[in-house]
C-alpha cells in the first residue's frame, strides 16, 4: 500500500564519443509493484551539443507506484542511441541504475556500455555504423551471468531523480 | 593489557626495587626527559630496558650497586602482594627454590666481584646495547650520557609502569578473558624459568660465529645479547651475570659459560650429527599407533549380525539405483576400516555392502564448459550486428500492424517409401516381405527380451520367497511376511505363465521364419530364378551341454516344487472345504436317519404325519467327493511337456537367424518371359507424393522409379511457412504407370506434431497405408486385392492389399535464435489441446497424448512402478497430483518466490484500495474518470458512488436495456455503435499520443518576399499603403489558445443575432371562405407552377397598419436561457450579442473532450403576444394588465462540436418551421415578390442570421493523421498523395478527398462507396410513374436516418465512413453516410449523381449529393432531405471542392467555388481535374458496398406501441416542466390532432396548414389555439424531450390553459421511424 512517486529529469548524457544523441529508457519493477500512472518508458529528443560535449535532454520521468513490498525496487535501463549525418541511428551504450531509495532529490550518474562483438563487428563499426546489439534487452537490467561479455565503455547518463515516498513507515521501512 | 608490557613491568619493578633509594634523586630531576623519552619509545621498549638494566651494574657505580645489593635485595625476597595472593602453591614453591638459588648466586657474585672489580669486561658488556641502540634508534653521539639516560628512564618508567599495573589489578582484578593477567604473567615468567635459557646462548653462539664483532666479547654478550627476559632478569638481580648463570644454567651451558671465560670460541660450538632414527625403528613405533586397513575383501559374515543372509534388494525387484562407482580395493579398505572403528555394522546395509546413495555423478557435465565455447553460447547475452538504420516512424498502435501474422514453420521430411506390398510383387516378393516382417518382428523381440526378463524375475522372485521363508532375522511381522510371500507366490504363478508364453512365442517366431525361409528356398527352386536378395542364415550357437542340462532341469525341478506347493496348497483348502462339508452331510445324514426313525415312529404313532417328513424336501446335499492329492509324477509329466514345447531342449544350440541381402538376383536374360514383363513393368512405375496441408495441397515430392526393391527414396523436407495452426496434414501416395495415368494408391495422415517436437530432434516414423484398390496383372505380379496361392492346385489362396509404409517426420521448424516456429497456443481449437497444455507434467515424462489423469493413476497402481525410481518421479508426482483430488495440475510457476512472505499487504488489499484504483483509471483514461481531478489522499475520502456508474457500465456490457430506448432493435444497434466506439477509441488512443515535429514545435514561417501564397512580408507591407477604411471594419485574426490550461469560466460562446427574414405573420381569425382555394393545390402542381403560386390566397387580407408580429429570439445553450430584445415585423433586426459561459465535461478542456461535447445551441423564435386580460373594461384608465405570451414560430440548432470544429459560424440560416404554424402565414409583400421571385422559387422558409464564435478561439482538434493500413494498391495509394498533394498546392483551401477510413479502420479508396444501391421497394411504389416524387421521397428516407457526427460518436478521433449497410444498421451517421446512401439511391434510379464535397453552414466540410436532371442541376442536403438548385441563393452550400462519382473524382480547379457561379461539367479539363485520366485509367475498383440492401418491414405493432409510449412519456414531462401549475389535457383536441399527423406524414408536411386549420376551427370552435406539429427522426427519446421543451409550450401560466400531446410514428422499412409530435396549448375563448 506503499506509495512512491518518481520524478525527475534525464538531464543528459556526456562522456560518447559520439555526437547526436538520443536516449531510450525504461522503468522496470518487480511484480510488487503497481504503476498507478505516468509512462513506464519513452524516448528522447536527438540533441547535437553545439558547446561541450554533454548532450541535454532534459526528459521529464514522472510516475507513480503503488507497492505491497520492497521487492523489485524499480530500476531504470538506458539504451543511449547516436544518430550520424545519415540519420540513421545506432547503440552508443546501455545503462541501468536503481531508481534511489531514499527521498529527496538525487544527482545519479549511470555509466553506460556497449558489447564489443569481434573485430570485424568493431571493424564494420568503425566504417559503416552499427553495430553489435544485446538481442535480449533486458540483460541490461537482468542478473544474469554476463562475463561472456566483451563490453567497451560508452559514457555517462546523468540523471536527476526526486523520489516521494509514501506509507513505507507504516509497513517498517525507514526511510 | 599487553601481556608483554606485563611482564616487562615486572621485570622492572624488581630493578626499580633496587635502585629505588639511590635513584629518588635523579629520577625526579630527569623525570620530565623520561616522560618525552617514553612516549617516543615503541612498545618493544622492554628489550632496551633489559639491556640498559643489564648494562648498569657494569658501568657506572658497579660497586655501588654491589654493595648495595643485600640491602637491596631485601625487598626483594618478598613478592608483590597483589600477585602473590593468587599464586598458586606449585610457583610458589617454585619461587622457593628460586629464591634459594639467587641467594646462592648473591653470595657467590660478592665474593667473585670483590676479586674481579678492574677487569674491562662491564665496558664491553654494554656492546651488545649499543648494537641495539643502533639498529632500533639509529647511533647516538654519545653513548655515556645516553646510557645513563636510559637507565633512568627505564627505572622510572619501569616504576611508571609498574604503578599503573598495580593500579589496573587493583581496579580490574580480573582482565577480560582472553588477556592474561598480571598474575598470570608473572606465573608465566617464573614458571618458564628452567628450561628456556639453553636457547639465547645458542642463539648468541650463532651470532658470534658468523659476528662481526669482537670475539672475545662473545661469551659476555652470549647470554645478555641473548635479549632473554629471564636471563637478564637475572644478570640484572645477580649484578655480576657469569656466576649467577653458572649455576642457573644446565651443566652443560654452564660448562660452556665457564669455557666462556677462555676466549677461545671454539669450544662453545659442538658438532653433532644429524639426529636420526631409523626407518625400522619408526615403522616399529608406528606401528603400535597406526593401523593400516587391509585392502582385501572382508567376509560378508563379518559385516551383518549374526546369522543373517545377505539380502539384495534388486534381486526381489525393488530399485536399488546405481551405486557411485568405487574401486574394489577402496572399498575393501573402508569396510575395513569401519569394521575395526565401529563395530556396530551400521555402515552396512542388508546386502553386506556399504550403505551408499546412488550415484550422485551426472553422465554429464551442468556446468556451462568455459571458455572452449565461443561467448555467444548463451542466449541471453547473445549479440547481433545490425546496421544502422534510419529510423522509421512505425504505426505499430495502428490497427492490424500491431499484432502481424508471425510466419510459423512446419518441416515435413519424407525420406521414403516401402511397399509392403505391391501388385508387381512376384509370389517370391511376396514370401520375402513376410520373411521380413517375421524377421523384424524377431527383431523387436529379440531387443525386447521378453523372455529373459520374465526369467530374471522369475528367479528373483523365488530368492525372495527363499529369504522370505526363512528369514535369518524376524524384522518384519509373521503375518507381513506371510502376506508377503503369498503375493510373491501368486506374482511367481503370473510370471511363470507369461515366460512360458513369451519362450513359446520366440519358438514359433523362429519356427515359422525358418518355414518361410524353407518354402521361399523351394520356390526359387522351382521357379528357377531369384528375385530377391534375402537371405536367411541361422547361426548356431554352441551351448555347453551339462551346464544347460543343469539349468534345464533345475527350472523344470523348480517348476514342479512351486506346482506341487500350489497343488498342496490347493488340495489343503479343498480338504478342509471337503472336511467342512462332509462334517455337514454327516450331521444332516444323522439328522435323516434321526427323522427317519422318528418317522418311522410317527408313522407308526400318527400315520398321517407327513408334514415333518418334507422338512427337508430338496436340501439332500451331495456326498462330498474328498479331494484327491495330486501325483508328483504326474505334475512333472505336464511341466516336461510344457517344457518341450516352449523350451530350447537342453543341449540344443540357440538358433540366431540372420537376414541378410547379400544374395544374387538372377539377371533378367535368365529369367523366363513373364518374369522379364513383370520387371519391366515394375521399372515403368513410379511414385510420388502429394503433401496436403488442411486438404490443400502444397506440395509434392519428385516422381520416383520403384525399385526392384520396392522401395522409394524421397530425401526430401519441406518447409510449411503456415500463419495457422494446422488442422490436419495429409499425404497422398501417387502411383504414375508409364506416361499414362495417375492413380491415388493411399492416402496417409500424418499427425500434427507437439509443439515440443522441432526440427533435428523428431524421429522419423513410419505410418503405414493401404490402398483397396484391384489390379490384375498379366505376367508374374500377384496383383492386388487378387486371390493367388503358392500351391500348384491353387488352393490355401492368398489375397493380399497394396500397403507400404511411408518414413517421415514432422516438426516444427526453429527461428534463428532457436525459438520454434510454431503457432500461438490461442489460434490452437479449443478442447482439442487444452487438456494437453494444462498437463505439463506428461509431457515432461516424455510421452504424449495422455489426457486421462485417472486412468494413469489406475495404471501406475496397477503396474506397481517402483516409486523410489527417480525415473518414475514426474510421473508419481503426477500422479499424487491427480490422485489427491481433483486432476489439477498448476498451469503457473512462481517466478518471484518468497515475494508473498516479504510483502506488506496482500495484493487482494492492493486491488481493494479505492485510491489506486482511480488513480489506475485516470490514467487509463477510461471515459469516466478520464479528466477525474485531485484524488484524495486518503481511501476514507473517496466514496463508493464514484465507481458506481463504472461498475454498471461495466455489468451492463452485454446486458441490453431498453429503459432509454424503448424500442429494441435500437438498444441493440446502441449497444453495438458502443462497442464499435469503444473499440475505436481504444484503438486510437494510443495513437493519438503519438507525436509529429509540428506537435511540439511552432515554428513560424520565415518572411518570403517572393512567394505569392505565404508572402507575409510582400502582402504586410502592401497593406501598409492600403487605405484605411473606418466604415469597413474586418474581422481581425484572434490569437488561438490552447485548451489545456483553461477552466470553467473561460471560455464563452458568443452568439450575435443579427436579423432574420420572412418571420412568419400572425393571421387574424381566417373566414371560411378561403379555404376551398388553397386545399385543392397538390403535391404536383407546386412544382409545376410555384413561382407566384403563393401570393394570390395571400395578399387579400394581408391588413396595412397592424403590427403582424413581434419577434424575439431566445438562445438556448447548456441550459443557459438568454434572449434577444422584442422587435417589430415580419423582418426583424436585432444586432445583439448573447454570451453563454461554456463548461465542458468533467472540466476538461482537452481538445478530445471538446471536441466530444454534445450539446447543442437551440436558437428559437418566438412571437411576443400581449393579450389584455383586463376583466373590467372600466379599468381601462387607470391600468394596463396585459399578459405576455410567446410563441413559438421555428428554431435553428446548431451543434457545438460544429461551432468548435469551424471556429466561427457565419452566415443566413433557414429558420426550422413546423409545417404548421397555426394563426400565422407568411407576409407575401407584393412588391418584394416580385422583385425575387426567381431567387425565392424553391426556397420558401424563414431566415436568420447569425454569428456565432467562441471566446477566446480555441485550437480545433485535428483528426488522426496517422497512415492507415490499406488494401489498394500500393501505386493508387501513391497516386492519391500525389493528387492530393497537387490540390493542395493549386488550392490549399479547398478539400480534397480521394480515401477515407472504412469502420475497422483502414485506408479506402472513396469511389468504391458509390454503387448503385436499391432503395426500400415500398418507396418505389409509391410514385412509380414521377421519378421526381420519388427521388424527394427517397430523400427523405436518407434524412429519416438520424444525424449523429463520428467527431461525436468516435470523441473526434477520426472520420470513419462505413458503408451503407452497416449505416443502416446502425442507424446513425453524419453526412457522408447519409449522402453516400442518397448517391447510391440516385445511381439506382438512373439519375446521373454526385457526391458534393464542400462547405456548407452551418455544417462546415460536409457531403451533398449533386444530381442532373433534364436540364439543370440539383444540389440535395442528404441530412434534411431538402434540395436546391444551382442558382439558389439559400442554398446552404457554400462552397463546392470537388466530386466524387463512382468511377472518377474530380477536383474544382475553378477559379470560384460558390455553386451559384461554378459550372459542373466535368468533362470540361480545364475546370475539372480528374483523379483517373488517360495516364492513370480506372482500374475498375470494386466496391466495398454489398450486393443489394435487404429491408425489413418494420413491425407496425412495435411501433405503434412506441407511439403510445412516446405519447406517455412526453405527457409526464409537460407535467414535471410546470410544477406549479395544473396540467389538464384536452382529450378531444388530442384525438383530433392524432388523425391530422398521419395525414401531414403522407404529404411530408407540406400545404395542408388550411385544411388543418379549417378541421380544427370546426372541432374547437371557442378555444384559443396554439400549436404546431414537431417532426424529426427517432434516435432517441431524448432528443424529443429536447424538442419539446425547446417551444416553450409547456410555459405558460394561463390559468386555465389545457394542453394536447398527440405522437405519430410512422415506420419506414428497415426499422427507420419517423416521428410527429404535435404539441398545442389551448385557452377557451371567453
Amino acid at each position: 500500500m506503499a506509495e512512491a512517486h518518481v520524478i525527475g529529469q534525464i538531464i543528459g548524457a556526456t562522456g560518447f564519443s559520439e555526437s547526436s544523441l538520443f536516449c531510450k529508457w525504461g522503468i522496470h519493477t518487480g511484480a510488487a509493484w503497481k504503476l498507478l500512472s505516468g509512462v513506464r518508458e519513452g524516448q528522447t529528443q536527438v540533441d547535437t551539443p553545439q558547446v561541450g560535449d554533454m548532450a541535454y535532454w532534459c526528459h521529464p520521468i514522472d510516475l507513480h507506484f503503488a507497492t505491497k513490498g520492497l521487492q523489485g525496487w524499480p530500476r531504470l535501463h538506458l539504451q543511449v542511441w547516436s544518430q550520424d549525418s545519415f540519420g540513421r541511428c545506432q547503440l552508443a551504450g546501455y545503462g541501468f541504475c536503481h531508481v534511489p531509495s531514499s527521498p529527496g532529490t538525487h544527482q545519479l550518474d549511470c555509466p553506460t556500455w556497449r558489447p564489443l562483438g569481434s573485430w570485424r563487428e568493431q571493424l564494420a563499426r568503425a566504417f559503416v555504423g552499427g553495430g553489435p546489439q544485446l538481442l535480449h534487452a533486458d540483460t541490461i537490467y537482468s542478473g544474469a551471468d554476463r562475463y561472456r561479455l566483451h563490453t567497451a565503455a560508452g559514457g555517462t547518463v546523468r540523471l536527476e531523480l526526486g523520489l516521494l515516498l509514501r506509507h513505507f513507515d507504516r509497513y517498517g521501512v525507514e526511510c | 593489557m599487553n601481556p608483554r608490557e606485563e611482564k616487562v613491568s615486572i621485570i622492572t619493578e624488581e630493578s626499580t626495587a633496587n635502585d629505588e633509594d639511590a635513584e629518588v634523586g635523579r629520577r625526579e630531576k630527569s623525570s620530565k626527559v623520561q616522560r618525552q623519552q617514553r612516549k617516543k619509545q615503541p612498545p618493544r621498549a622492554d628489550s632496551e630496558e633489559m639491556v640498559t638494566g643489564k648494562a648498569q651494574p657494569g658501568q657506572e657505580e658497579p660497586e655501588m650497586h654491589l654493595l648495595s645489593m643485600p640491602a637491596r635485595r631485601g625487598p626483594r625476597s618478598l613478592p608483590p602482594i597483589p600477585s602473590m595472593s593468587r599464586t598458586g602453591f606449585a610457583e610458589f614453591s617454585m619461587r622457593e627454590r628460586l629464591r634459594e638459588k639467587l641467594q646462592a648466586a648473591r653470595s657467590k657474585a660478592e665474593s667473585a666481584l670483590l676479586q674481579e672489580i678492574p677487569t674491562p669486561r662491564p665496558r664491553r658488556l654494554r656492546s651488545p646495547s649499543e648494537k641495539e641502540l643502533e639498529t632500533e634508534f639509529g647511533p647516538e653521539p654519545c653513548k655515556e650520557s645516553q646510557a645513563t639516560s636510559h637507565r633512568n628512564d627505564s627505572q622510572s618508567y619501569s616504576r611508571v609502569k609498574f604503578h599503573d599495573a598495580v593500579q589496573k589489578i587493583k581496579s580490574k582484578p580480573q582482565a577480560p578473558p582472553g588477556f592474561p593477567s598480571a598474575e598470570e604473567a608473572y606465573n608465566f615468567f617464573t614458571f618458564s624459568f628452567d628450561p628456556e635459557p639453553e636457547e639465547p646462548t645458542v642463539k648468541a653462539r650463532a651470532k658470534n660465529r658468523d659476528g662481526t664483532h669482537q670475539e672475545e666479547e662473545g661469551e659476555e654478550e652470549s647470554p645478555a645479547g641473548g635479549m632473554n627476559k629471564m636471563v637478564l632478569n637475572v644478570i640484572a638481580r645477580a649484578g655480576t651475570p657469569q656466576k649467577d648463570e653458572e649455576e642457573l644454567l644446565g651443566s652443560q651451558d654452564a660448562k660452556d659459560f665457564l669455557l666462556g671465560l677462555d676466549p677461545a670460541p671454539d669450544e662453545f660450538v659442538v658438532v653433532r650429527p644429524a639426529e636420526y632414527e631409523g626407518t625400522h625403528t619408526w615403522l616399529e613405533k608406528e606401528k603400535e599407533l597406526l593401523f593400516f586397513p587391509s585392502r582385501r575383501a572382508v567376509p560378508t559374515w563379518k559385516k551383518l549380525p549374526e546369522n543373517v543372509q545377505p539380502r539384495f534388494l534388486e534381486d526381489e525387484g525393488l530399485y536399488t539405483g546405481a551405486r557411485p562407482e568405487v574401486a574394489r580395493a577402496q572399498q575393501n579398505v573402508v569396510e575395513n576400516r569401519l569394521l575395526r572403528q565401529e563395530p556396530e555394522r551400521k555402515w552396512f546395509g542388508d546386502d553386506g555392502r556399504i550403505l551408499a546413495l546412488p550415484s550422485p555423478i551426472k553422465p554429464f557435465s551442468s556446468r556451462p564448459r568455459p571458455l572452449a565455447q565461443e561467448p555467444s553460447a548463451q542466449a541471453g547475452l547473445e549479440t547481433h550486428y545490425k546496421k544502422a538504420v534510419k529510423y522509421v516512424h512505425r504505426t505499430q498502435h495502428v490497427v492490424g500492424s500491431a499484432d502481424p501474422p508471425g510466419s510459423f514453420q512446419l518441416d515435413i521430411d519424407i525420406s521414403g517409401l516401402i511397399f509392403t506390398h505391391h501388385p508387381c510383387f512376384s509370389r517370391e516378393h511376396v514370401l520375402a516381405a513376410k520373411l521380413a516382417q517375421l524377421y523384424d518382428q524377431y527383431l523387436a523381440r529379440h531387443q525386447r527380451s521378453k523372455a529373459k526378463f520374465l526369467t530374471d524375475k522369475l528367479q528373483a522372485l523365488r530368492n525372495a520367497v527363499q529369504t522370505g521363508l526363512y528369514p535369518e532375522k524376524p524384522h518384519q511381522s509373521l503375518d507381513a511376511t506371510q502376506k508377503t510371500i503369498k503375493e510373491y507366490k501368486s506374482e511367481i504363478r503370473e510370471t511363470r505363465k507369461l515366460r512360458d508364453a513369451e519362450q513359446e512365442k520366440d519358438r514359433t517366431l523362429l519356427k515359422t521364419i525358418v518355414k518361410v525361409w524353407k518354402e521361399m528356398k523351394s520356390l526359387r527352386e522351382f521357379q528357377r530364378f531369384t528375385n530377391t536378395p534375402l537371405k536367411l542364415v541361422l547361426r548356431k550357437e554352441k551351448v555347453d551341454q551339462k551346464a544347460d542340462e543343469e539349468a534345464y532341469e533345475a527350472e523344470i525341478q523348480a517348476e514342479i516344487s512351486e506346482l506341487m506347493e500350489e497343488h498342496t496348497e490347493e488340495y489343503e483348502q479343498r480338504l478342509g472345504e471337503y472336511r467342512a462339508s462332509y462334517q455337514q452331510w454327516k450331521a444332516w445324514k444323522k439328522a435323516q436317519q434321526k427323522a427317519k426313525k422318528k418317522k418311522k415312529k410317527q408313522a407308526e404313532e400318527h400315520p398321517e404325519g407327513e408334514a415333518e417328513e418334507e422338512l427337508y424336501p430338496g436340501e439332500e446335499p451331495v456326498k462330498p467327493i474328498p479331494p484327491e492329492l495330486l501325483d508328483h509324477a504326474v505334475l512333472e509329466q505336464q511341466a516336461r511337456e510344457r517344457a518341450a514345447h516352449s523350451r530350447r531342449r537342453p543341449g540344443e544350440p540357440v538358433l540366431l537367424p540372420e537376414l541378410s541381402l547379400t544374395g544374387s538376383v538372377t539377371p533378367d536374360d535368365q529369367c523366363p518371359r513373364a518374369e522379364v514383363l513383370r520387371r519391366e513393368d515394375v521399372k515403368r512405375r513410379s511414385v510420388y507424393l502429394k503433401v496436403l496441408f488442411n486438404s490443400k495441397e502444397v506440395s509434392r515430392t519428385v516422381s520416383r522409379q520403384l525399385g526392384a526393391d520396392f522401395c522409394v527414396h524421397f530425401g526430401q523436407i519441406f518447409n510449411l511457412q503456415i500463419f495457422n495452426w494446422p488442422e490436419s496434414l495429409t499425404l497422398q501416395v501417387y502411383e504414375t504407370v508409364g506416361h499414362s495415368s495417375t492413380t491415388l494408391l493411399a492416402e496417409v495422415f500424418l499427425p500434427i506434431p507437439e509443439t515440443t517436437t522441432v526440427t533435428r530432434r523428431a524421429p522419423v516414423e513410419e505410418v503405414e497405408f493401404s490402398s483397396s484398390q484391384h489390379v490384375t496383372l498379366d505376367h508374374e505380379g500377384v496383383g492386388s486385392g487378387v486371390p493367388f496361392s503358392f500351391e500348384a492346385d491353387g488352393s490355401n489362396q492368398l489375397i493380399l492389399m497394396t500397403s507400404g509404409r511411408v518414413s517421415h517426420s514432422v516438426a516444427w521448424a526453429t527461428g534463428d535464435n532457436g525459438t520454434p516456429l510454431i503457432p500461438p497456443p490461442s489460434q490452437q481449437s479449443l478442447g482439442f489441446r487444452s487438456a494437453l497444455k494444462r498437463a505439463d507434467a506428461i509431457s515432461s515424462i516424455g510421452t504424449s497424448g495422455l489426457t486421462d489423469m485417472k486412468k494413469l493413476a489406475k495404471w501406475a497402481a496397477e503396474s506397481k512402478l517402483d516409486p523410489n525410481d527417480p525415473n518414475n518421479a514426474p510421473l508419481m508426482q503426477l500422479i499424487s497430483i491427480a490422485t489427491s483430488g481433483e486432476s489439477y495440475v498448476p498451469d503457473f510457476f512462481r517466478l518471484e518466490q518468497l515475494q508473498q512472505e516479504f510483502n506488506f499487504v496482500t495484493s487482494e488489499e492492493l486491488n481493494r484500495s479505492k485510491r489506486f484504483r482511480l488513480l489506475c483509471l485516470r490514467s487509463q483514461e477510461v471515459p469516466e474518470f478520464r479528466n477525474y481531478k485531485q484524488i484524495p489522499a486518503y481511501d476514507r475520502e473517496i466514496l463508493e458512488k464514484v465507481f458506481q456508474d463504472y461498475e454498471k457500465r461495466l455489468r451492463d456490457k452485454s446486458v441490453i436495456e431498453t429503459k432509454d430506448h424503448i424500442d429494441t432493435h435500437r438498444a441493440i444497434v446502441a449497444k453495438y455503435l458502443q462497442q464499435v466506439r469503444e473499440s475505436v477509441v481504444n484503438r486510437f488512443l494510443i495513437a493519438k499520443h503519438h507525436f509529429l515535429l509540428s506537435d511540439l514545435v511552432v515554428e513560424e514561417e520565415v518572411p518570403n518576399m517572393s512567394s505569392e501564397g505565404s508572402g507575409i512580408l510582400g502582402l504586410s507591407l502592401f497593406k501598409l499603403a492600403e487605405q484605411k477604411r473606418p466604415l469597413r471594419p474586418r474581422r481581425k485574426g484572434r490569437k488561438k489558445v490552447t485548451a489545456q490550461n483553461l477552466s470553467d469560466g473561460d471560455i464563452k460562446l458568443l452568439v450575435n443575432i443579427c436579423r432574420a427574414y420572412d418571420i412568419p405573420v400572425r393571421k387574424p381569425p381566417a373566414s371560411k371562405s378561403q379555404q376551398p382555394a388553397r386545399s385543392s393545390r397538390t403535391f404536383s402542381d407546386r412544382h409545376a407552377a410555384s413561382p407566384g403560386a403563393h401570393s394570390p390566397p395571400h395578399s387579400p387580407d394581408t391588413p396595412l397598419s397592424q403590427v403582424s408580429v413581434r419577434p424575439f429570439v431566445e438562445v438556448s445553450f447548456q441550459r443557459t436561457i438568454c434572449h434577444t430584445t422584442t422587435a417589430e415585423g415580419p423582418n426583424p433586426s436585432w444586432n445583439e450579442e448573447l454570451e453563454f459561459p461554456f463548461r465542458a465535461p468533467n472540466g476538461d478542456y482537452s481538445t478530445a473532450s471538446l471536441q466530444s461535447v454534445k450539446d447543442d445551441v437551440f436558437i428559437n423564435i418566438f412571437d411576443e403576444v400581449l393579450h389584455d386580460i383586463l376583466e373590467d373594461d372600466r379599468e381601462r384608465g387607470s391600468g394596463i394588465h396585459t399578459r405576455i405570451e410567446r410563441h413559438w414560430l421555428g428554431c435553428v440548432k446548431i451543434p457545438f462540436s460544429t461551432i468548435y470544429s469551424q471556429a466561427r459560424i457565419d452566415g443566413t440560416f433557414k429558420i426550422n418551421t413546423p409545417p404548421v404554424l397555426l394563426g400565422y402565414s407568411k407576409e407575401r409583400n407584393v412588391l418584394l415578390e416580385r422583385g425575387l421571385d426567381s431567387v425565392r422559387s424553391l426556397s420558401e422558409g424563414s431566415y436568420l442570421t447569425l454569428f456565432i464564435t467562441i471566446e477566446p478561439q480555441l485550437v480545433p482538434g485535428e483528426s488522426v493523421r496517422e497512415k492507415f493500413d490499406s488494401q489498394e494498391d500500393e501505386k493508387l495509394l501513391q497516386a492519391t498523395e500525389k493528387f492530393q498533394a497537387e490540390c493542395a498546392l493549386k488550392f490549399p483551401t479547398r478539400q480534397c478527398l480521394t480515401t477515407v477510413t472504412d469502420i475497422s479502420g483502414k485506408t479506402v479508396f472513396v469511389t468504391r462507396y458509390l454503387k448503385p444501391l436499391n432503395p426500400p421497394e415500398e418507396l418505389l411504389n409509391v410514385y412509380p410513374n414521377n421519378p421526381q416524387a420519388t427521388a424527394e421521397l427517397v430523400a427523405r428516407y436518407v434524412s429519416l436516418i438520424p444525424f449523429l457526427p463520428d467527431t461525436v460518436s468516435f470523441a473526434g478521433i477520426c472520420d470513419l465512413w462505413s458503408t451503407s449497410d452497416q449505416f443502416l444498421d446502425l442507424l446513425a451517421g453524419d453526412e457522408e453516410e447519409h449522402a453516400v446512401l442518397l448517391c447510391d439511391y440516385f445511381l439506382f434510379l438512373g439519375k446521373k449523381a454526385w457526391l458534393v464535397m464542400g462547405n456548407a453552414i452551418p455544417e462546415g466540410p460536409t457531403a451533398y449529393v449533386l444530381t442532373w436532371e433534364q436540364n439543370h442541376y440539383l444540389i440535395w442536403n442528404p441530412c434534411s432531405g431538402h434540395f436546391y438548385a444551382q442558382f439558389d441563393t439559400f442554398c446552404p452550400l457554400k462552397s463546392v471542392s470537388c466530386l466524387i462519382g463512382p468511377d472518377n473524382i474530380w477536383f474544382n480547379i475553378q477559379q470560384y467555388d460558390s455553386p451559384l457561379r461554378i459550372n459542373f461539367d466535368v468533362t470540361k479539363p480545364k475546370l475539372w481535374k480528374s483523379f483517373f485520366s488517360r495516364s492513370l485509367p480506372y482500374p475498375g475498383l470494386s466496391s466495398v458496398q454489398p450486393e443489394e440492401l435487404i429491408y425489413q418491414r418494420t413491425d407496425k405493432a412495435a411501433a405503434a406501441e412506441l407511439q403510445d409510449r412516446i405519447e406517455k412519456m412526453l405527457k409526464e414531462k409537460i407535467m414535471d416542466w410546470r410544477p406549479r401549475h395544473l396540467t389538464r389535457w384536452n382529450r378531444h383536441c388530442t384525438s383530433t390532432l392524432r388523425h391530422f399527423l398521419p395525414l401531414l406524414e403522407r404529404s411530408q408536411g407540406e400545404d395542408v396548414e388550411d385544411e388543418h386549420r379549417a378541421e380544427l376551427q370546426k372541432q374547437l370552435g371557442d378555444y384559443r389555439f396554439s400549436g404546431f406539429p414537431l417532426h424529426m427522426p427517432y434516435s432517441e427519446v431524448k432528443p424529443l424531450i429536447e424538442a419539446v421543451y425547446s417551444t416553450g409550450v409547456h410555459n405558460t401560466d394561463v390559468p386555465n390553459v389545457e394542453f394536447a400531446l398527440a405522437v405519430y410514428i410512422h415506420p419506414y422499412p428497415k426499422n427507420v421511424l419517423s416521428v410527429w409530435i404535435y404539441v398545442a396549448s389551448l385557452i377557451r375563448n371567453r
